[in-house]
């Protein structure tokens, strides 16, 4: 148990003194907020194309999923690629810690900092663009969680499988863009044509954006969009244990 | 006492045999050399005892534990240090030392450690600003931190220049004094035969000798040559009927003697009785290189390799 909390202070350190991973990890989200307010006119009106309601309102929970998906595809698998290239999964392996607690580790740190991370983008909305708090905190940090569980879920089976941390790159971002796509990043999801949508829905990011939604401004939550994440993260997380590489 | 027991230990990967039936033992408190050109199964041979590999055939014994089944105990007593093997960029040589030393029960004091090792005021440098000599016995230290009774050091100065070798020499010779069994897979004969107490010679994947360093080198003979100028004529014939001497060449001024024994204490006290003074006086020994190369039937030797490889 010492280890494994060591291990974590560890790794947490490591990610704050990267000056990248600490920029898209943390802050993006709060920062994309900010300057899409700011720098689009009429960012956070009430507008007709959106039945009356604000730019900034349909992306502060796209903004909190794309956080999530930048931790779990863009800093996530370079880290294990990384790990493994070094030999510092295999050199823990010499040791009585076995090296699935870098993992829990790394996987702990990645949580913490999407934690953070949402909850600067929430504090930028609510203070800066009048956007209410979340109505049901409770289903929305769970949505938070879920969503973190599924995307980090994908980047663990990447991670399991790249080789280094370039390979570990390139195929995390392969994933990362389509998924963003999917999330809304580019199209809001309700001007998303129908057939688009329902691809949307069964991936971890649209489902994590409509739930975040829901959570923040109904207060009320699809199960079908828990339910989507929870199966990502057991499946996908399943295959990334069994798949893992130590060298 | 044996601390390690190696009995037909046989890996294959890919349907090639890399160790091929190899058997060995490792004394208590003995600096133990593995030597082979590279892709003889040293790595392998030792990865086996770590625990890291699963053998096809044979039977390990480490501490009298089976590195598979036992790798928790074995790992708290064992310490590696594994080739080519990094560290985080970014990470403090204090700060990974406290971390492996809290995995286990009896830590060794870090600072201490770092200290005998001479990196005593590099707690606070980060992995990346170290040099390579200092990254190496970084390696080393995180291998002792759990007080291992037995080390196992991969390649330890491949790639480190003459002096940080050297100094590095030194560091393992102390880890032996203080108790600890040192298995030593090296590329230089240099290196073992300074270090080693016995060493296994390894040639594709088996096992071609295990002896002392004289051992070895006694085993192929043990000509010597030597060669030298003499101050005053000196005739083949008297050179000739000195004992232990095999033939004697002449090239312009230079006599050259070759034989075995004491050939070579017999020409210079023949030389001195004379009063002729042996100018540009050489002597080739047989080298554990040479019994290196000739017990691995003319393999290139790896100091070669390295070479070419710079």
């Amino acid at each position: 148990m010492a280890a494994t909390m060591k291990l974590t202070r560890l790794e947490g350190k490591m990610f704050l003194r990267d000056p990248i991973a600490l920029f898209f990890g943390l802050v993006f989200p709060a920062v994309l907020l900010l300057a899409l307010g700011y720098l689009f006119p009429g960012f956070d009106e009430p507008v007709e194309e959106l039945d009356w309601s604000r730019y900034i309102d349909i992306y502060a929970p796209i903004a909190l999923a794309l956080g999530v998906a930048t931790l779990g595809l863009v800093t996530l698998p370079p880290i294990l690629g990384t790990y493994r290239q070094y030999g510092i999964l295999r050199r823990l392996r010499t040791t009585p810690v076995h090296p699935s607690r870098l993992l829990s580790a790394q996987l702990m740190v990645h949580l913490g900092v999407a934690v953070a991370a949402a909850a600067m983008a929430v504090l930028v909305a609510v203070l800066a663009f009048d956007v209410p708090l979340p109505q049901s905190p409770l289903l929305f940090t769970v949505s938070l969680l879920l969503a973190a569980a599924s995307v980090f879920s994908i980047g663990l089976l990447v991670g399991a499988v790249a080789r280094t941390q370039v390979s570990g790159q390139a195929i995390g971002m392969a994933i990362y863009f389509p998924m963003l796509f999917l999330a809304g990043v580019w199209i809001p999801r309700s001007i998303m044509p129908d057939g688009l949508l329902v691809v949307s829905d069964l991936t971890p990011l649209g489902a994590a954006v409509q739930a975040l939604d829901d959570t923040w401004f109904t207060g009320s939550v699809d199960p079908m969009n828990l339910a989507v994440m929870a199966v990502w993260a057991i499946v996908i997380g399943f295959l990334a244990v069994r798949l893992f590489r130590w060298e | 006492m044996a601390v390690i027991e190696v009995t037909d230990l046989t890996k294959t990967y890919h349907g090639q045999t890399v160790v091929d039936g190899i058997s060995f033992s490792v004394e208590d408190g003995e600096i133990f050399g593995i030597v082979g050109p590279n892709g003889a199964g040293k790595t392998t041979t030792v990865e086996s005892v770590e625990g890291l590999r699963t053998p096809d055939r044979g039977s390990i014994r480490v501490l009298g534990m089976d590195p598979q089944s036992d790798h928790y105990e074995i790992a708290q007593r064992v310490g590696a240090q594994l080739q080519e093997s990094r560290l985080q960029a970014k990470v403090r040589v204090g700060e990974v030392m406290d971390v492996y030393a809290s995995f286990y029960r009896n830590p060794a004091d870090w600072r201490q450690l770092l200290e005998r090792l001479g990196l005593g005021d590099k707690s606070d440098a980060k992995y990346a600003d170290l040099s390579g000599g200092q990254k190496q016995r970084l390696s080393v230290a995180l291998a002792l931190v759990g007080s291992p009774e037995i080390a196992i050091l991969d390649e330890l100065t491949t790639g480190l220049d003459p002096q940080a070798r050297r100094s590095t020499w030194d560091t393992i010779e102390e880890i032996r004094d203080s108790g600890v069994t040192v298995v030593l897979v090296t590329h230089f004969m240099e290196e073992a035969e300074r270090l080693c107490d016995r060493i296994m010679v390894v040639d594709r994947g088996s096992v071609v000798a295990i002896d002392s360093p004289s051992g070895l080198v006694d085993r192929i003979g043990s000509e010597q040559r030597l060669t030298f100028r003499p101050s005053e004529p000196v005739s083949d014939e008297d050179l000739e009927s000195l004992p232990g001497v095999m033939s004697v060449n002449r090239v312009g001024s230079r006599i050259a003697v070759t034989g075995t024994g004491n050939v070579v204490h017999a020409v210079t006290a023949l030389l001195a009785q004379r009063r002729i003074i042996a100018e540009d006086l050489r002597v080739d020994q047989t080298s554990l290189e040479d019994a290196y190369l000739t017990l691995t039937n003319g393999a290139a030797s790896p100091s070669d390799l390295d070479k070419e490889e710079n």
